[in-house]
């Protein structure tokens, strides 16, 4: 065996064991027949194939193989939910404070977040003209301009919006950067429509004036109507998905857990303060405490629920054919 | 299957299309039928094939070893030989309407549309 045989051997690890008995010799075989004769290591592409198809394959040997088309469907529901969010706070953060109660703010801004929601309205925009790489490395500057708040808020001595309303956009950021490629024009188009929704519905709370010039009260109300309007939509179609034996919608529901949970933290934290001692608002350690629950459990659910319809539904994986010329069960 | 096939699916059945194949064949096939635009690799490869077989339309034709490495050849079943059919016949209505009206475009140029009134 060549050093390159063993080191494709090596990654054929990311396969489950019994597809590897049955299919590893035929895969390491045509990489080793693609494969020219001085290479000595796999290319990154070929390890990226080789872990992507063993991930597929562990899927699918669970059972669970509308799990990465539900990821894809959350992704564009998280999308969408950040480019309303951030359309509302962009609508926000230009009505800053009267210059003269010398209350601290970002020049004609309320907080540095502006940089932030700004840079949330390129990706749903690009979303509508240029799907795919464009959008999600769109995606990826946004989550490290809101990544980057608090660090630029200490630096220009300026207002940051609260951690609060930073955590459930970073969580739908990260999930929208498995927005698929190719949608039709409507499903392109939600984020764009969710953002102008997202301005018109500030222009309107400023409009009435409810608004009182911070975050704080406008993100307890805001973020957590959010936050259960997305759960009810991704119930919803996970319902209608799971009538048409279409496992994505329940997927996409377990997926958006973890920003449903930290869009209505402050509800979750109440409760957990309400149980405990009474008290009427939540305290900060009770919002930090249950929001690190929510960032650590959220994202183990997905797992753990492939693991479980693994151990419940083994009998969805794919049977090993007898080869067709001496019948031998591999 | 979902139909429409998408690209690689509509081209791996169209690679065993002529006669039964093994994963390095289908890999130089799907190559040169994409004039070189679509270059598959064995893992992506290896998927697909499961995924067509497990939809009945393609199955496993018989196994060799060359050089001491595994080879699996593949063929189309007839469940796959009529969705490769009614794909292709989907597609060539696709092109046929599309020529046809690229044809008379060229044949009649849009005239030019008048604006608003006489001066």
């Amino acid at each position: 065996m060549t050093e390159l045989e063993r080191r494709y051997r090596r990654l054929l690890r990311a396969y489950p064991a019994d597809y590897r008995r049955d299919r590893g010799d035929e895969i390491v075989g045509t990489y080793l027949d693609l494969a020219i004769a001085e290479r000595r290591w796999p290319s990154l592409a070929d390890a990226a194939d080789l872990l992507r198809g063993g991930l597929r394959q562990r899927l699918r040997a669970a059972g669970a193989t509308d799990l990465i088309p539900g990821v894809r469907l959350a992704g564009l529901l998280a999308l969408t939910t950040a480019a309303f969010l951030a359309g509302f706070w962009a609508g926000v953060e230009p009505n800053g404070p009267n210059p003269e109660w010398n209350v601290p703010s970002f020049g004609p801004f309320v907080s540095v977040g502006v940089i932030a929601w700004f840079a949330w309205l390129a990706p749903a925009l690009l979303m509508l003209f240029a799907p795919g790489r464009p959008t999600r490395a769109a995606i990826a500057v946004a989550l490290l301009a809101t990544a980057a708040l608090p660090v630029v808020s200490g630096l220009a001595g300026s207002p940051r919006p609260p951690l609060y309303a930073l955590a459930p956009q970073f969580a739908l950021g990260v999930l929208a950067l498995a927005v698929v490629d190719r949608l039709p024009l409507p499903a392109r188009a939600l984020p764009s429509v969710a953002a102008l929704t997202g301005i018109g519905t500030s222009l309107l709370v400023i409009g009435q004036g409810t608004y009182w010039g911070w975050y704080g009260w406008t993100a307890e109300q805001v973020l957590p109507v959010t936050g259960t309007v997305l759960l009810v939509i991704a119930l919803l179609l996970a319902i209608g998905l799971g009538m048409r034996r279409d496992g994505r919608g329940a997927w996409s529901v377990l997926a958006l857990l973890t920003p449903v949970g930290l869009l209505n933290v402050h509800l979750l934290a109440g409760a957990v303060n309400g149980l405990t001692s009474g008290a009427p608002r939540p305290t900060y350690p009770t919002l930090l405490v249950t929001a690190v629950a929510v960032a650590l459990i959220g994202p183990a659910l997905l797992p753990a629920a492939v693991a479980l319809r693994g151990r419940y539904d083994t009998g969805r994986a794919r049977p090993i054919e007898p080869c067709p010329t001496c019948g031998a069960r591999r | 299957m979902e139909t429409p096939l998408r690209e690689p699916t509509f081209l791996i059945l169209t690679a065993l299309a002529r006669e039964p194949m093994h994963g390095y064949a289908i890999i130089g096939e799907v190559a040169a039928l994409s004039a070189g635009r679509l270059s598959l690799r064995p893992g992506t490869l290896y998927g697909a094939l499961d995924r067509l077989t497990d939809a009945g339309l393609v199955e496993l034709d018989r196994e060799e070893t060359v050089d001491g490495r595994l080879r699996r050849y593949y063929r189309l079943s007839p469940s796959g030989d009529a969705t490769l059919a009614a794909e292709t016949e989907r597609l060539r209505h696709n092109v046929e309407a599309a020529t046809a009206r690229l044809r008379a475009r060229r044949i009649q140029p849009l005239a030019p549309r008048t604006v608003g009134g006489l001066a």
